[in-house]
């Protein structure tokens, strides 16, 4: 099996004296879905934004298929990992297909980008649109969606990209559970059918068993806890990292692991 | 499909309208002209008075107010998407108190040349260059400090030109003019330099459409999409100073072009960068001719600048774009 992206004894040190992140060493294989939780402020949105990096770590290494991810040009960067934020705002209208087609900015040429040949071949597009179900929203201001249609757009928009690697920081927040299990199927289909490798940051304990094929905890800029939802959700740590006296459960049809409020 | 064809008629009506508008522009002055007559002298220059006038006064005039029209405008496009502030224009980041104090240096010391558009074109960007020097952080250069930056470079350019000003009390005039912002006794000199400037920096810009269309989306989002975020935002910014500045060479200060006109044609049209900025540069052109026809027509006081013309039409509606956009929530408290 190919190693999609090493983590190697990374650190950062936040600014203000707000601590340090790290070090961290961790590795996701190929065609994994890993759950990347934690409590507020445990580093998640850091670790994303180094591995992505937007953020300039201090020290260590992040390879994505055997590269260093900071030797990559941005284009080069952009066709092997993609980002899907948790909410994003513009005051400018865009439709959304134009926000999807975005996707494939790191794929232009400079020939494309001097000729008047904006368009991507409508085929690749469509596929994406119908995946993500934008199809009939396509010609719509981007800005004036509700929050699971701008999800599925900015999704679609990483989809174009052709990265095998995505990141995605809280996909469901402040998505109603009918919105949120759609895009959790989605993401869950994209890594078993189309061999996509996919970090996310998640909250929800009670669900992220469900979908996930291996959690990594994080606690005060630590990687605490790591393996699959069985080992973690069921270790003893958890309630402390949380402060919580959450409960092991079972899905009553699946019978995958699951915390539970008190 | 519906969109392709109103880009197409947004198109096709802007450069139309600009044909009219240049058109009219001969035709129209103390002296009006026949169409008929300017068609011929166009074709066969004769040396007569008529042909001198539409050749050496009039058409580059005109060409010079359809110029700083579309490269103000372009230029406060480029500017909107670099700050993700759709009321951001070319002279936000500092670069008309810098032209301002560049065109005073220049008149107070160097008297004797004509240097006062050269100076206000190095003034301009040398003041731009600084507040963006001033703004670099960590990794990014955050937008908002570049737009407190400018105008904080601005206050102080500009109280330096005012000190300077006071010094020297016969300048006044020809700077306070030169600060209204004008297109009067402009010749094809002036057309040439500036167009040649206007054309460099827009073959510059024109391949960043896609990146501008990206960094609406914010400065993360862009990097993610593969955009060399900083070292784009430089170029653009850079480009779109010299754009600015080569506006600013032949007219002086005309304000609220590149504001609103970048403004309107988003409201049209929408904001992919590939569209925008042909068409604002098309309507930027069609509206400061057209206003430069309007400030050579007003009955009584002759002709007036055609800054004042675009702070007339401009301003009020800035003000309205303002009121409205507070009223639907736009920006935070």
């Amino acid at each position: 099996m190919t190693t999609m992206l090493e983590i190697d004894h990374v650190t950062y040190q936040w600014p203000g004296g707000q601590g340090q992140l790290g070090p961290i060493t961790a590795a996701i294989d190929r065609g994994q879905l890993i759950g990347l939780m934690g409590p507020n402020g445990a580093g998640k949105s850091t670790l994303l934004k180094l591995i992505g990096s937007f953020w300039p770590k201090d020290a260590g290494h992040i390879q994505i298929l055997g590269q260093d991810v900071r030797r990559l040009s941005a284009p080069e960067r952009a066709q092997r990992l993609a980002f899907v934020p948790q909410t994003l705002s513009t005051q400018f209208d865009l439709t959304v297909r134009e926000v999807v087609e975005l996707g494939r900015l790191s794929q232009r040429s400079w020939r494309d980008r001097f000729l008047f040949r904006g368009r991507m071949s409508s085929g690749g597009l469509d596929a994406i649109l119908d995946a993500t179900e934008l199809r009939g929203l396509q010609d719509r201001p981007f800005n004036a969606l509700s929050g699971g249609e701008a999800r599925r757009v900015l999704l679609a928009s990483a989809l174009a990209q052709k990265a095998p690697l995505l990141l995605l920081d809280e996909p469901t927040a402040h998505l109603d559970p009918g919105h949120a299990v759609k895009f959790l199927n989605l993401v869950r289909k994209m890594v078993d059918e189309d061999g996509m490798t996919v970090l996310m940051a998640y909250h929800d304990l009670a669900t992220v068993g469900l979908y996930t094929d291996a959690l990594w905890v994080m606690d005060q800029g630590q990687l605490v806890l790591q393996g699959s939802p069985e080992t973690v959700l069921t270790d003893p740590k958890i309630r402390a990292i949380y402060h919580a006296d959450l409960l092991p459960m079972r899905h009553p049809t699946t019978n995958r692991p699951m915390l539970i409020f008190p | 499909m519906t969109r392709t064809k109103r880009t197409l008629g947004n198109f096709l009506g802007a450069g139309l309208a600009l044909c009219l508008v240049l058109i009219l522009g001969v035709m129209h002055g103390p002296t009006a002209i026949p169409l008929p007559i300017i068609l011929d002298r166009l074709v066969h220059p004769n040396g007569s008075v008529t042909s001198v006038i539409i050749w050496d006064i009039r058409l580059p005039e005109v060409a010079a107010a359809a110029l700083v029209g579309g490269g103000l405008s372009v230029a406060g496009a480029v500017m909107q998407a670099l700050l993700k502030n759709p009321l951001a224009d070319p002279y936000i980041v500092g670069a008309s108190a810098g032209a301002g104090l560049g065109a005073t240096l220049a008149e107070e010391f160097v008297p004797l040349l004509n240097m006062m558009a050269p100076g206000a074109f190095i003034g301009a960007l040398a003041a731009v260059l600084l507040s963006y020097l001033l703004s670099r952080g960590r990794g990014t250069t955050s937008m908002l400090t570049l737009i407190l930056a400018g105008y904080a470079v601005g206050v102080i350019l500009t109280s330096v030109t005012t000190f300077l000003m006071l010094m020297n009390r016969q300048d006044l005039s020809t700077i306070f003019a030169w600060e209204i912002g004008g297109i009067d006794g402009v010749t094809w000199t002036h057309v040439v330099l500036s167009g040649v400037l206007m054309g460099i920096s827009l073959i510059v810009i024109w391949p960043f459409a896609h990146d501008m269309n990206a960094l609406l989306l914010g400065e993360e989002q862009a990097h993610h999409l593969g955009v060399p975020v900083r070292r784009v935002q430089f170029i653009l910014l850079v480009a779109a100073s010299l754009l600015t500045a080569a506006a600013v060479y032949i007219s002086g200060l005309i304000g609220f072009v590149g504001l609103v006109i970048p403004h309107i044609v988003r409201r049209l049209n929408g904001s992919n960068h590939r569209q925008l900025l042909p068409l604002a540069f098309l309507v930027g052109a069609v509206f400061l001719a057209l206003a430069e026809i309007l400030a050579e027509s007003i009955p009584v006081v002759g002709p007036i600048p055609v800054g004042l013309v675009t702070a007339f039409l401009g301003g009020p509606y800035f003000l309205y774009l303002l009121v409205k956009q507070n009223r639907q929530g736009a920006w935070p408290a």
